[in-house]
């Protein structure tokens, strides 16, 4: 038995399985730039895998990385963020973007052991282009306060739930499970990599 | 027993017209301002931000310096409505954002700030803030109610904000690397981003 609906129904069904809503108001006040703040870090996939691959790193460097990097990261992320907001030019910030989720990726799915002030730098030098593109893109009409506290929570809250990702290199499998994690992080920051460099175009 | 209904209806009668609009909350009373400065700086984020770090500052630094803000506190606060009453409204955003950006480095830290500039600091934020809360009373508030309000929440808050901290890092027992010590110093380094974030965009627009 063939299952044939009439081409209007079929119309409407696929209309509203790919509505959106609509916001008649730009986010705005404080709520507005509280919800802006919390999901724009979670809203873009290059950024979240960026942010959860910071955590695993510094879980499996151990100390002093695994706590020094919660306490500066969103400090040194805040300061990319001023550039953006401030709108001085970053070069290829895309690509420096998905390079870094490449990159941190693939220092998970290899366990590379840097010294701390060089994983350190590295990080530092990606948190500030993550920091630039959100800043650059921030709504003007969102409460700057209110901005600024869900931008930091969302970031710190991504990067403690790497960090508890980071804890499973306790026991083998875990370990296993975190290399293939950081593979795929790598895979997908090769994804953004190509989209960034104009291959898909 | 016709009669007793009919006063039992006239007595209804009277009653009902002698009845007023019972309130169960006296916002709307004469007492309104006092509840007025009570609760507008609880839904200020720059006064919850500010007042926060202020209290948890002092907090990890030891009851011994903390105790200090008790009175100072509520007294920059009464300044500073002073002066937002002689001075008139006028953007903080900037100064809340340097004295976040401050509060927040120093907590990151860990820094033991000596007590004249724990002081000095928690004057300055009660001061700015005092001023911002009374830079926009209306001119019908009473001013003595608004000032009692908002002297007693700053004292309440920012002595159970520090009580809270020092019982959380166990200030005495706890070494710098102790978790307790981490979430306090990342909390630190939050409040500096949003303090730098804030300033960033108070200066770009």
């Amino acid at each position: 038995m063939s299952l044939r609906l009439p081409l209007p129904l079929m119309t409407a069904i696929v209309s509203s399985a790919l509505m959106q809503p609509v916001f008649a108001h730009e986010q705005a006040g404080v709520a507005g730039g509280l919800a802006s703040g919390l999901l724009h870090p979670v809203t873009g996939i290059d950024h979240l895998i960026a942010m959860v691959a910071v955590g695993i790193w510094g879980a499996q460097l151990g100390a002093p990385a695994i706590w020094i990097l919660p306490i500066t990261f969103p400090l040194v992320m805040a300061i990319g963020g001023v550039l953006g907001v401030l709108h001085v030019p970053l070069p290829m910030p895309e690509v420096m973007i998905a390079v870094s989720a490449v990159i941190l990726g693939i220092a998970v799915a290899a366990r590379l052991r840097l010294p701390f002030a060089a994983a350190a730098i590295v990080v530092a030098m990606f948190a500030i282009f993550h920091g630039h593109a959100h800043g650059a893109e921030l709504p003007r009409a969102a409460n700057a306060l209110a901005y600024g506290v869900g931008f930091v929570t969302a970031t710190g809250l991504l990067h403690l739930c790497g960090i508890a990702i980071g804890t499973l290199t306790r026991w083998p499998a875990g370990e296993r499970l975190i290399q293939g994690l950081g593979a795929g992080i790598a895979a997908i920051g090769c994804y953004f990599l190509a989209q960034g460099v104009g291959a898909f175009a | 027993m016709k009669l007793n209904s009919a006063r039992l209806l006239i007595a209804t009668a009277m009653l009902l017209a002698g009845g007023s609009a019972a309130e169960a909350h006296i916002v709307a009373a004469r007492l309104g301002d006092f509840y007025m400065g009570v609760v507008h700086p609880l839904t200020d984020l720059q006064d919850v931000v500010l007042w926060t770090a202020t209290g948890v500052l002092a907090g990890t630094l030891g009851a011994a310096k903390g105790r200090w803000l008790i009175a100072v506190f509520p007294l920059g606060l009464l300044f500073g409505l002073l002066l937002g009453q002689v001075f008139g409204a006028a953007s903080t955003q900037l100064a809340d954002a340097a004295m976040m950006l401050a509060i927040g480095l120093l907590l990151a830290a860990a820094a033991q700030v000596p007590t004249v500039l724990l002081c000095a600091m928690a004057f300055a934020v009660a001061v700015i803030r005092g001023a911002a809360n009374g830079a926009d009373l209306a001119p019908e508030t009473d001013r003595l109610l608004f000032a009692a309000g908002l002297t007693c929440v700053g004292y309440a808050a920012i002595t159970l904000t520090m009580a809270l901290t020092a019982v959380f890092k166990r200030t005495s027992s706890d070494s710098a690397t102790s978790w307790r010590a981490i979430a306090v110093r990342a909390l630190g380094g939050w409040i500096a981003a949003i303090g730098l974030m804030m300033a960033s965009l108070a200066l770009a627009t």
